[in-house]
């Protein structure tokens, strides 16, 4: 054996140590379809002070119960494994630090996501939620086959639109909170229409139209509510319902070129269309045509009642005499500075065939 | 019974780009992996990815080529370095093509960032998440082409039968059960063992699994011994902060503030390969110049803007897991374990010696990154012998209409047993227990430093971990979503894995690249420039070796 003199660089010193600290957490458990009661575990685990959940859930498992189940994976919150709820709201287990829960004194309850079914203790079924992802054709529609010899051009400017969304991890916690999907499960939902915006603010993407109007049908676009809450929720910045909005916009902004009407059939899009078309008339809402444009004359008439007693409290405008703005001259020219905006699919990114000579390939 | 032409094992950027290459080339083909796609660890790759565009400055795929084989420390086979240089532009492009959102200059082209040992800004990104990005860009076109996805199913065995690969055996993590996959050629891409470390960048899933199937079916492991430490991470859960933090002119300092890589490296500095620097920090805190245990990369120079837009998810990580805004203070950083440049011994098609089994990406060694690889280019590796190794399979199954691969009956059964048995068992340790005392004693013994001494306690150890290990007993007796079963087979996964790095180390009297003796400081090519082959013997790692491909490059010193 060769002799050494400095056998003290293999360990290194004090690479073990970390200050400790002891958490409590309330954890509902769930066997599946053959232990259907869902109850609730009180745990404490002693942990370095830099514990995330995650952490603590690793501890439980380790010392407490091995039969926890949880997903987990990357730890640093870029798999989207460990979306689960913590006192009542969805975050990802292993962006968490335990330690301000601790000095504050409170013992959280973790529970799994709502929205998607549970498998088992904090683990749901994410099939609905895949399924939702590959209802919006989720890829990039470039119609090229062909090996590619080079990049397209496409200015950092031009990529900033979608940079949000391709933050997006795929974790659910937005989905877990969303208000539109409790009332209708099959919303797209904030992260299957955050991932459409991904494509149609592409400009490499050559299928906007055929995707505006897929996202104006049933469940689509028009179904949210704009609670906010998977904006709130989101772990990664992506704000859906901004991408929502955007979508929204897009659709007009596509729709004004070519008329709005065959992008937009489903109800909550023929809402939305009363809007528009209202104010170009007259500058201001109509709001006695609104009910009548969105759900038909049929639906309309049923909601008479309601109707009339919004009109005694004084709350209906006279139908014979709609609102009207001072200068509709103004209002109609606003409109033609709008339609003068080129819509998306005209400014493409540089297709590269356009660019080879320019980069001598 | 499940039966396809290709099944490619793990979904990360190897995995779902081999898939991608099969189905497109007409075959029937699916994907069986323990996480959903784009769950897996490819994910967390954040500097980017390399090829001589010349898009920056000037560069070629021979520039590149000479860089990785230096960078290899002469170990990496050069016509492998070479295919994977030149073929590397190409596979870029097409990944743009698919969607990858890459950061771009102003002239609308793909951006490139210079990265540690490299001869010209060559690294192709997006921001920091570039793993990110290709991850669910792969996803993206797995999803156009409608590939069969055996999701969250976790692969017990490969089977042999006959000397062929028939498929593999997996284990329903949701609802429970064992399915035999059949298949003419399967793939592993099954990535990295860097769990099996106290401090490591990998996610919890890197644990040694498609190392161990090709094991036990009869593939030799290469290289083993080169486990690459990636100089910044932090200390708390060993997450990884981007080699891109230095390529956009972070600097490394010790306690006293010095930048202590002019000594070890005054041209690169902190860009210097990334063995050397892991090396250079290591000394400074075993010496008493470090900060709790750490170095400190400053960013505070850099300004809010430029961390903000080019290294945000560093921002974000260094805030979350270290409590520190590095705008406004350094992060501390030490070496965490990162990537084996070793694994499953394949040509530069990922094809083993074992007909009907190929593997491609981390798991495998082609070997591209020799005794070191440079950052970013083990993305760019997943992409190119992902896309040959699916290439090369489907072309196989397509010209062998007579093969029909089989798995027998008792062979599930068997399997079934040896499962039935761990779900079972009353008696026995739990899987946790051996785990950190393997991640501590790996760490410990089997570091950035290493000498006989420590590698033969750590082998020993290691023997005694695995005798242990034969006796496991779980909590979960139940078969819907059991993931402490899971922890039972990867244990036996990662110490079998560990028995063939430290036996490789162990045998290597000479330092080169990752691997560095205390007791061997040279590097020693007349002896050692020579790979590195464990077989399965019986259980037990039998050493053997093979030579290192040299085309145009004699070894040099490697200087920086």
């Amino acid at each position: 054996m060769a002799t050494i003199d400095n056998e003290h660089l293999t360990t290194l010193k004090g690479a073990y140590d970390v200050q400790l600290m002891e958490v409590s957490l309330r954890v509902q458990r769930f066997g599946g379809e053959e232990d259907s009661r869902r109850r609730y575990e009180t745990y404490t685990v002693e942990v370095p002070t830099t514990a995330t959940l995650l952490d603590c859930l690793d501890a439980v498992k380790d010392k407490h119960d091995g039969s926890l189940a949880y997903r987990k994976s990357c730890r640093m919150a870029v798999c989207g494994s460990c979306g689960m709820r913590l006192d009542g709201g969805a975050v990802l287990a292993c962006k968490v630090p335990m330690r301000p829960y601790v000095d504050a004194g409170h013992v959280v309850t973790v529970a799994p996501m709502g929205n998607l079914p549970v498998v088992k203790d904090l683990v749901v079924d994410m099939q609905p939620f895949w399924h939702k992802v590959r209802a919006v054709k989720p890829w990039l529609d470039t119609s090229d086959e062909a090996p590619p010899q080079t990049e397209w051009r496409v200015a950092p400017e031009q990529q900033e639109a979608i940079s949000k969304e391709s933050l997006c991890i795929m974790c659910g916690c937005c989905v877990s909170e969303c208000n539109s999907m409790e009332a209708d499960p099959d919303f797209l939902g904030p992260a299957a229409l955050a991932k459409a915006y991904r494509f149609v603010g592409d400009v490499r993407d050559l299928d906007t139209r055929d995707r505006l109007r897929d996202l104006n049908g049933a469940h689509g676009i028009w179904d949210c509510t704009r609670c906010y809450f998977c904006n709130q929720r989101c772990p990664k910045g992506v704000d859906p319902r901004d991408a929502i909005a955007k979508l929204g916009a897009e659709t007009f902004r596509e729709g004004l070129h070519d008329g709005i009407q065959t992008l937009m059939t489903d109800e909550g899009a023929r809402h939305a269309k009363v809007f528009i078309e209202s104010t170009y008339k007259g500058g201001y809402l109509r709001e006695t045509e609104l009910v009548p444009k969105t759900i038909g004359p049929l639906g309309a008439l049923k909601e008479i009642p309601f109707a009339l007693q919004l009109a005694r409290a004084g709350k209906v405008p006279n139908p014979l005499m709609p609102h009207k703005a001072k200068d509709n001259a103004e209002v109609k020219r606003l409109w033609k500075l709008l339609e003068q905006q080129t819509p998306r699919h005209q400014e493409r990114a540089l297709r590269p065939e356009d660019v080879t000579t320019a980069k001598g390939v | 019974m499940i039966r396809h032409d290709v099944v490619v094992v793990g979904a990360g950027c190897a995995g779902m780009r081999a898939a991608i290459e099969a189905k497109r080339a007409g075959v029937d083909v699916a994907v069986v992996s323990k996480l959903h796609p784009t769950r897996s660890h490819s994910g967390a790759a954040e500097g980017g990815i390399n090829a001589a565009l010349g898009n920056a400055t000037e560069d070629s795929p021979e520039s590149h080529t000479f860089d990785t084989v230096k960078g290899s420390d002469y170990l990496g086979d050069q016509d492998a370095i070479a295919v994977m240089c030149h073929e590397a532009p190409g596979d870029i492009y097409e990944l743009e093509h698919m969607g990858a959102i890459f950061t771009r200059g102003t002239d609308g082209r793909l951006a490139q960032r210079p990265f540690g040992a490299a001869g010209a800004p060559r690294t192709v990104y997006s921001a920091d998440i570039t793993g990110h990005v290709l991850i669910h860009v792969l996803y993206e076109q797995l999803l156009k082409h409608d590939v069969t996805v055996y999701e969250e199913f976790f692969a017990t065995q490969l089977v042999v039968d006959g000397g062929r690969c028939a498929g593999v055996l997996a284990w329903d993590i949701v609802r429970g059960g064992l399915h035999a996959i059949e298949a003419k050629h399967t793939i592993l891409a099954t990535g990295g063992m860097g769990r099996m470390y106290y401090g490591t960048t990998n996610a919890y899933a890197c644990t040694a699994d498609g190392m161990s199937l090709a094991w036990r079916a009869g593939v030799p492991l290469k290289d083993m011994e080169f486990m690459q430490f990636h100089p910044t991470t932090l200390k708390s859960n060993g997450v990884l902060i981007t080699e891109g933090c230095r390529g956009e002119g972070g600097y490394l300092r010790n306690a006293d503030g010095e930048r202590f890589m002019a000594s070890p490296a005054p041209n690169a500095m902190e860009l210097a390969s990334r063995d050397v620097v892991s090396r250079a920090e290591w000394v400074e805190i075993a010496e008493g110049r470090g900060v709790d245990g750490c170095v400190l990369l400053d960013l505070t120079h850099l300004g809010a803007k430029k961390i903000k837009s080019r290294l945000p998810g560093s921002r974000e990580l260094a805030i979350d897991y270290a409590g520190v805004d590095p705008i406004d203070e350094p992060i501390p950083v030490r070496p965490g374990a990162h990537y084996q440049m070793g694994g499953v011994d394949v040509d530069i098609w990922g094809e083993t010696i074992v007909p009907g089994l190929f593997a491609a990406g981390e798991v495998a060694c082609v070997s591209v990154h020799g005794a070191n690889r440079l950052g970013g280019n083990s993305l760019m590796e997943t992409i190119t012998f992902g896309r040959r190794a699916g290439q090369a399979a489907a072309e196989r199954a397509r010209e062998e209409v007579d093969v029909h691969a089989r798995i027998d009956r008792a062979a599930v059964r068997d399997e079934e047993r040896r499962l039935e048995g761990i779900l079972t068992s009353t008696e026995g340790e739990r899987p946790w227990e051996i785990r950190d005392e393997l991640a501590r004693t790996m760490y410990d013994k089997a570091g950035v430093f290493r000498t006989e001494s420590a590698l033969l306690e750590c082998r020993e150890k290691v023997a005694e971990l695995r005798e242990r290990a034969r006796r496991l007993r779980i909590d979960d007796k139940g078969t819907r979503f059991n993931t402490d079963l899971m922890s039972a087979l990867e244990l036996h996964s990662l110490l079998e894995g560990a028995d063939c790095l430290v036996t490789g180390a162990l045998a290597r009297q000479e330092s080169r690249g990752a691997h560095s003796r205390l007791d061997y400081t040279e590097r020693d090519d007349e002896r050692w420039m020579k790979h590195t082959l464990t077989w399965y013997d019986r259980g037990e790692v039998r050493l053997d070796y093979k030579p290192v491909t040299v085309t145009k490059y004699q070894p040099l010193v490697r200087s920086y």
